[in-house]
């Protein structure tokens, strides 16, 4: 039981980190983004060449200390994979995105599904068609983090665990301590005003696009230095996965995001050892039921993000 | 004036029933787009088109026509209508493999029930939400559908099911037994006259009393509370329609393909292919989302044959459409025309429009030079 709870949470952690660069976007620019999917995708192949670089410079962990030297150099590799991202998503933004701010609703899923169909073939030009494997998943499980509490449990599941919950420390702590953040979420409530103090809203929200871009390829990255391959088709699930958690969670909401994916996470994994035919619908029984009791999700704010 | 010409604004007009009238200029535009459609199986002979991809194409834009039915009067986003498609195509493929029923028309008035009964199911959850949490509603039911449809035995999982009643031919098409090429041949002609009469009854009813209620509730909730319009119910209703027209096509799309599957039925993303389909073709008409249904399948089934890159290349007309051509394909084609009419009487207008051109050309280039710099030097 423990070990299906803590696998709901590791699953949790990755559905957060995907979504709350989804919720972010949706927050702030009112964007539906359908590519987001494609940039957690192209995190994780961005990944295999990075980590798979940095791994093949360190030698594969003999003990205790070597494996923790090669862990952090994997996170490195994670994050500057990530990185990759940063560029990628503000491009994305003022090309694409910004034209279409003031059109309907419907546009804007066109246009982002545009996106996601030209992203995955870009994808495909650069690593090929067929899925790629870092394969440092055995060798991040080298690091002894649960021996010490007296169970066995990969080590690889506990550190995206910490990750997704620094993830949302930081977001947290950037939204509601850091002046950016403030500013981020003043223009987010109000754009005509924000404008007339003198911030700059098209800056805010390439970055806003920016950093969604930046968790949804970490999320990705963390996905592909694990059991599972980077592969074409790895974003659509995940992208209509988090689409329920932060309508679960109520649209824009932060701590909505983090709650519904916990719950998401959770739910599926301890519901589906028993009900094994249940395992896909889980999610979706859970949306349903919780948009026909609360409408604006658990922790809905229209627009601003908390 | 005989029974089917009327003169109105100083027009002659060709009358198909009451009410419905068409100028000179639409008449032979329907004319022309009918024979087209009964063409399709000879065009496809003769060129190089595939004639199971406008089929698909024919049948997808049915259903959108009925989603269309929400965008466009009542404007609700349903990001579920493959739930309908799929349901329709379910039903036709459950009645033939899991009764034998033989007879075509009657697995395609199988499918159709169990849509409409799936469509005024839902419908009775979701008429009371509006914008995106329509949509994400839809999005949900229809995604329960699919993982329910997925993982039951009685829809045989993720293979699906077969729709050849004594597992070798397929069903009957009235009363007869049809060599394979025939069966096809028939099947789209019965699927043109269906879109025939169902974009007929659809033009019946957006522009009777019930339509301009649906308009009403699309400007105005409030006001057309106020007015005295039931809006919950009648939005029900549309909801239950539009799932009719998709039962429909889904039922068909069964009759057509002789195999039933999850994912290119009942997946979210058909969801999303049916709303684009309606969008790409232009959803401000009648007619749009049909050529946008055969456009959008012809660029993802086709397409892998003819370049390796075939999402991008999709994905590309989309945005273009997003960008350059916010009416659809055939919303736009109007405003094309008179634009192109008014530059041949007076050519001094291309000028004009080269200096819009060189302006929107600079503006974007200044644009990606900001973009840079936000980038390079971070942002404030």
């Amino acid at each position: 039981m423990l070990e299906h709870v803590l696998n709901g949470f590791y699953y949790g952690s990755i559905l957060f980190m995907i979504a709350s660069g989804m919720t972010i976007i949706f927050g702030v620019l009112g964007i539906l983004n359908l590519a987001h999917g494609e940039l957690y995708a192209l995190g994780a192949f961005c990944a295999f060449s990075i980590v798979g670089f940095l791994a093949g410079q360190v030698a594969a962990p003999t003990g205790p200390a070597t494996a923790i030297v090669f862990g952090l150099v994997v996170l490195a590799g994670s994050l500057a994979a990530a990185a990759v991202l940063l560029p990628v998503g503000g491009a994305l933004e003022a090309t694409f995105i910004r034209p279409i701010y003031d059109r309907d609703e419907v546009y804007q899923l066109l246009l982002t599904y545009g996106l996601l169909l030209v992203l995955t073939d870009v994808m495909k030009f650069v690593w090929g068609p067929s899925p790629v494997d870092v394969g440092v998943f055995s060798a991040v499980n080298e690091i002894p983090t649960t021996e010490l509490v007296g169970f066995g449990y990969p080590s690889y599941n506990v550190l995206v665990i910490l990750i997704g919950v620094a993830v949302f420390a930081w977001l947290a702590w950037f939204f509601d301590r850091t002046k950016t953040g403030r500013i981020v979420r003043a223009t987010a409530i109000n754009r005509e005003m924000s404008t007339a103090i003198g911030v700059s809203t098209d800056r805010m929200f390439t970055l806003v696009f920016a950093i969604g871009a930046f968790f949804a390829g970490f999320g990705g990255a963390m996905v592909s230095i694990g059991p599972s391959s980077a592969s074409l088709g790895m974003g659509l699930s995940w992208l209509v996965l988090s689409f329920v958690v932060i309508v679960i969670g109520g649209l824009g909401s932060l701590k909505g995001a983090f709650v519904g994916a916990l719950l998401v996470g959770v739910s599926s994994r301890v519901v589906t050892p028993y009900y094994p035919q249940l395992e896909l619908a889980v999610p979706f029984l859970l949306m349903v039921l919780v948009l026909l009791v609360r409408p604006e999700g658990l922790y809905g704010t229209w627009g601003e993000i908390q | 004036m005989s029974r089917f010409l009327v003169e109105r604004d100083d027009e002659t007009r060709v009358r198909l029933s009451e009410g419905m009238e068409l100028t000179k200029g639409q008449s032979v535009l329907a004319v022309l787009g009918l024979a087209v459609l009964f063409a399709v199986p000879d065009i496809t002979r003769l060129t190089s088109l595939s004639f199971q991809a406008v089929h698909r194409g024919i049948l997808f834009g049915l259903a959108a026509v009925g989603l269309n039915l929400l965008l466009r009067h009542t404007e609700l986003v349903s990001f579920g209508h493959a739930a309908f498609f799929g349901v329709g195509a379910y039903g036709a493929a459950v009645l033939a493999s899991h009764f034998d029923v033989s007879s075509g028309l009657l697995l395609l008035f199988g499918g159709v029930l169990a849509s409409t009964v799936t469509a005024v199911l839902i419908g009775y959850f979701v008429a009371g939400y509006l914008d995106i949490y329509f949509a994400l509603l839809t999005l949900a039911f229809n995604q329960v559908l699919y993982a329910f449809v997925l993982q039951s035995g009685y829809f045989n999982y993720s293979d699906g099911l077969s729709v050849r009643p004594d597992g070798l031919n397929p069903p009957t098409l009235f009363g007869l037994q049809w060599s394979s090429a025939g069966y096809d041949l028939i099947l789209y002609y019965f699927t043109v006259v269906v879109l025939v009469v169902s974009l007929l009854a659809m033009w019946k009813l957006v522009n009777s009393p019930f339509g301009r209620a649906l308009d009403a509730i699309g400007q105005d909730r409030t006001r057309a509370r106020f007015v005295g319009i039931p809006v919950e119910k009648y939005v029900w209703i549309a909801f239950a329609i539009s799932g009719v027209y998709g039962g429909l096509a889904g039922g068909l799309f069964a009759l057509l393909q002789l195999h039933v599957s999850p994912d290119p039925t009942l997946y979210a993303f058909v969801s999303g292919e049916i709303l684009f389909m309606a969008i790409l073709g232009g959803f401000g008409t009648l007619v749009g989302p049909v050529v946008g249904g055969v456009v959008l399948v012809y660029l993802l089934i086709q397409a892998p044959f003819y370049v390796e890159y075939y999402n991008a290349l999709t994905g590309l007309v989309l945005i273009a459409v997003v960008l350059f051509l916010p009416e659809g394909i055939l919303g736009s084609i109007p405003k094309i025309g008179t634009g192109l009419a008014r530059r041949r009487r007076d050519p001094g207008l291309l000028r004009e429009d080269l200096t819009t051109l060189g302006s929107s050309l600079r503006r974007g280039a200044n644009r990606a030079v900001t973009t840079v710099r936000i980038i390079v030097f971070g942002v404030n």
